[in-house]
């Protein structure tokens, strides 16, 4: 009986909440110099992923924003826990009629609103900005985010593949300074031999389970091919064969176990594993974690001596979702999100994650200097010409089929499959199966 | 005298000695679930005392060093590294209130959980009294029907749900989480099952002294079902209070709204790295309360199991 005070209890709480609101409203009325002021400030609801990392970076941006849009507030939302988890929420969302002004979506992530209509476009806003091209968006990030022509997402995040090296541990492979590091996976696989026979048990890890097959498209645009070509997968290719030999290669010279992400960073972290090839955004978890040794991040090798061709982009990007039809709300959101994917906005992702700003201004006069002083954060930089798109899966069976290829991969890396050529065909069928068929 | 009772203190201290291998076996199978059952916790409880870079490498043994270590949140904040160095257990649970702001969701949960174990007993005290005690047509059938929910698996129905609620506006609202639970099955079914062993002389005597049914269900049946009601409230606000699935459903909008299990994912990263350390410390704040009760209540709750046919 007793528990009907708690079920009470939120009601006269709100009341008073609300009542205190009101007279502090009234204060600030009386204060304002101009009554108008206090009726302008704009709320706009915004959600983002990942709370950890993306915390602190809001926590700094916000202040910045609301200084220069002292009439906009930004109201954050529960965050999503994953990019998979911030697509469920808006689409769900969607059907409620509680959708939040802006969202930040996985890049891959992106098409699935566009096509169901959630999204909006960018491009009426854009058309009214005058030096668009001058605040530091180029059109490489842009078609991260453009479909059918249309700019819907403005990329806020962006991370690359990138080597972490424990430079201790290479050292017993003779190898010292980073212009020794390997260039090419066949090097890889031959500094593992020299470490095994060095006595480490376990020295490499390769991030074949991030999310999307991240890897697998990464050694495809590695030889300049798309993973998708319209509704066509191409694992069938030549370059697909090559993918997938590689990763044999890798597993089986390099003796790679199969363990999870959070085994391998304690590995690594333990001082266990030389060279872990995973995203540049680990870094901070990487450098949290850590024993008492030398760590190098160096340039994602290639097939080829000269490196990869291309890369795919990982991260996150700010999209318009908002129902409003009020143009204050539509405008403000668009401040915000021109606010956090240029200028002194996007130098914070760089200054407290281990992404990039996917912009080109923030990255070369902004953060100069602070390349120079956080060398590991820089390789990603490097490899930014690289940049391609993580491709998206068509079709409504986008998941299962990252889940038909993610179990291919681990197929090579448990060592049930031999024949690449045999998984090559297994896993087109498979995967064209699913796709939608025009 | 003296010769006759030391036979005597042997012969009836014997048997709490004497080897049974059948015993042993039980024991020692006993011991080893339970291990695998605390396993879990120790490692909980271990983390949230921990380093992240002890955790990761697993070395500082069950308390850590506690040795200062650079809070990279601070830093980044632009704060002087001096000012930075923080000891990890500390770190641990102030992160804990502050970033996620604990004792809000607390509330919440209390409230939360509250609210939906009152409601159910309202609805399945009476429920479960027609059910074992009235006569009336199509009852079995009635129950029938309780026993067929009992099957349906929440998660099956969770999108209409959702969308009924969303139709009315109720999401991100307290009454979002506590609607769906208001009406328990297994409380209706496990409050039928303990009044059918409630003899109906009891029932009649109350009629006959001019009591009406509904002051039959509150002031006898309740008072004789409260171990009953005392094990279908375990099942209930563990389940509640626990509940990571709902909450995360229908409040998407409003953190304030967070019941304490969601307070977990603030300290989620990923491919990016998790903080391990505050997250395993709110996960020992979130359960701290349920094993306490569960302590007091232990007696109370195996007799309210055993005593409602639930054998």
């Amino acid at each position: 009986m007793g528990t009907g005070e708690f079920g009470d209890l939120p009601f006269p709480r709100q009341q008073t909440e609300s009542s205190m609101k009101k007279t502090l409203t009234a204060i600030a009325m009386l204060l304002a110099a101009s009554a108008a002021h206090a009726q302008d400030t704009i709320t706009i609801e915004f959600a983002y992923p990942y709370s950890h990392l993306f915390d602190v970076t809001y926590e700094k941006i916000l202040p910045k924003f609301k200084e220069q849009h002292p009439n906009i507030d930004v109201k954050i939302r529960a965050t999503y826990e994953s990019y998979e988890d911030g697509t469920n929420t808006i689409l769900r969302e969607a059907v409620a009629g509680t959708l939040p002004d802006v969202t930040m979506q996985g890049l891959n992530r992106q098409a699935i609103l566009v096509e169901k209509g959630i999204a909006k476009s960018l491009e009426p806003f854009i058309l009214k900005e005058e030096d668009f091209a001058k605040d530091g968006y180029h059109d490489a990030m842009l078609t991260l985010g453009t479909f059918n022509d249309d700019i819907y997402g403005l990329p806020f995040s962006v991370s690359l593949p990138v080597g972490y090296y424990n430079m201790d541990v290479m050292a017993k492979a003779g190898i010292t300074s980073a212009d020794q590091l390997p260039k090419t996976w066949d090097e890889v696989v031959e500094v593992c031999g020299t470490l095994r026979e060095a006595g480490v048990r376990n020295p490499m890890f390769w991030g074949w389970n991030i999310t999307g097959n991240w890897f697998l498209q990464a050694l495809m645009w590695s030889q300049d091919k798309a993973t998708m070509e319209g509704t066509e997968i191409q694992i069938a290719s030549p370059e697909g064969l090559k993918a997938l030999e590689t990763m044999k290669g890798l597993f089986r010279g390099c003796d790679m176990q199969n363990i999870e992400w959070k085994a391998a960073l304690a590995s690594f972290s333990a001082g266990e594993i030389g060279m872990m090839f995973w995203s540049t955004s680990a870094l901070g978890a990487v450098e949290r974690a850590k024993g008492d040794f030398e760590l190098k991040t160096n340039e994602y090798p290639g097939l080829v001596a000269s490196g990869p061709m291309g890369l795919p982009a990982g991260g996150n990007a700010a999209m318009l979702v908002s129902s409003s039809d009020d143009p204050k709300v539509l405008d403000a959101s668009w401040k915000w999100l021109k606010f956090i994917t240029s200028g002194e906005g996007a130098a914070d992702v760089a200054r407290t994650t281990g992404y990039m700003p996917p912009n080109k201004a923030a990255n070369e006069v902004i953060l100069a200097d602070f390349y120079t002083q956080n060398p590991n954060k820089d390789t990603a930089v490097r490899q930014l010409p690289l940049l391609r798109d993580w491709q998206a899966y068509p079709g409504d069976n986008g998941l299962a089929i990252t889940q038909v290829i993610y179990d291919g991969i681990e197929g090579i890396v448990t060592g049930e499959f031999e024949d690449m050529g045999e998984l090559q065909e297994e896993l087109t069928e498979e995967v064209q199966d699913l796709l939608p068929s025009n | 005298m003296s010769d006759a009772s030391l036979p005597a203190t042997s012969t009836i201290s014997l048997p709490a000695f004497r080897f049974s291998a059948a015993e042993t076996i039980k024991h020692a199978v006993l011991i080893l679930g339970s291990l695998i059952v605390l396993l879990p916790f120790y490692v909980m409880l271990s983390y949230s005392f921990k380093s992240p870079a002890e955790i990761m490498q697993n070395t500082g043994g069950f308390f850590g060093m506690q040795e200062l270590f650079r809070d990279d949140y601070c830093i980044k904040l632009g704060r002087d590294a001096a000012d930075c160095m923080v000891t990890p257990v500390i770190y641990n649970y102030t992160t804990a209130f502050e970033k996620a702001p604990l004792v809000r969701y607390l509330f919440n949960g209390v409230v939360v959980t509250a609210s939906i174990f009152f409601i159910q007993v309202l609805v399945a005290l009476p429920c479960a009294y027609a059910l074992a005690k009235l006569r009336f047509w199509g009852r079995e059938a009635v129950f029938g029907l309780v026993l067929f929910c009992l099957l349906i698996p929440v998660h099956a129905i969770a999108l209409p749900l959702y969308i009924m609620l969303a139709k009315l506006g109720l999401t991100n609202t307290y009454a979002a989480l506590v609607i769906p639970w208001t009406i328990s099955v297994f409380g209706i079914f496990l409050m039928r099952q303990f009044f059918m062993t409630v003899p109906d002389d009891l029932i009649d005597a109350a009629r006959m002294d001019g009591m009406s049914e509904f002051s039959i269900i509150w002031n006898v049946m309740l008072p004789t079902a409260i171990p009953a009601l005392l094990a279908f409230a375990i099942f209930s606000v563990v389940a509640h209070w626990n509940d990571y699935f709902w909450p995360r459903i229908v409040v998407t909008g409003d953190r304030s709204l967070f019941t304490p299990p969601l307070g977990l994912r603030e300290f989620k990263g990923d491919a990016d790295g998790d903080n391990f350390g505050p997250m395993m410390a709110t996960a020992t704040i979130i359960v701290a309360p349920l094993i306490v009760a569960f302590m007091i209540a232990q007696r109370r709750f195996i007799e309210g199991v055993t005593l409602s046919g639930m054998k």
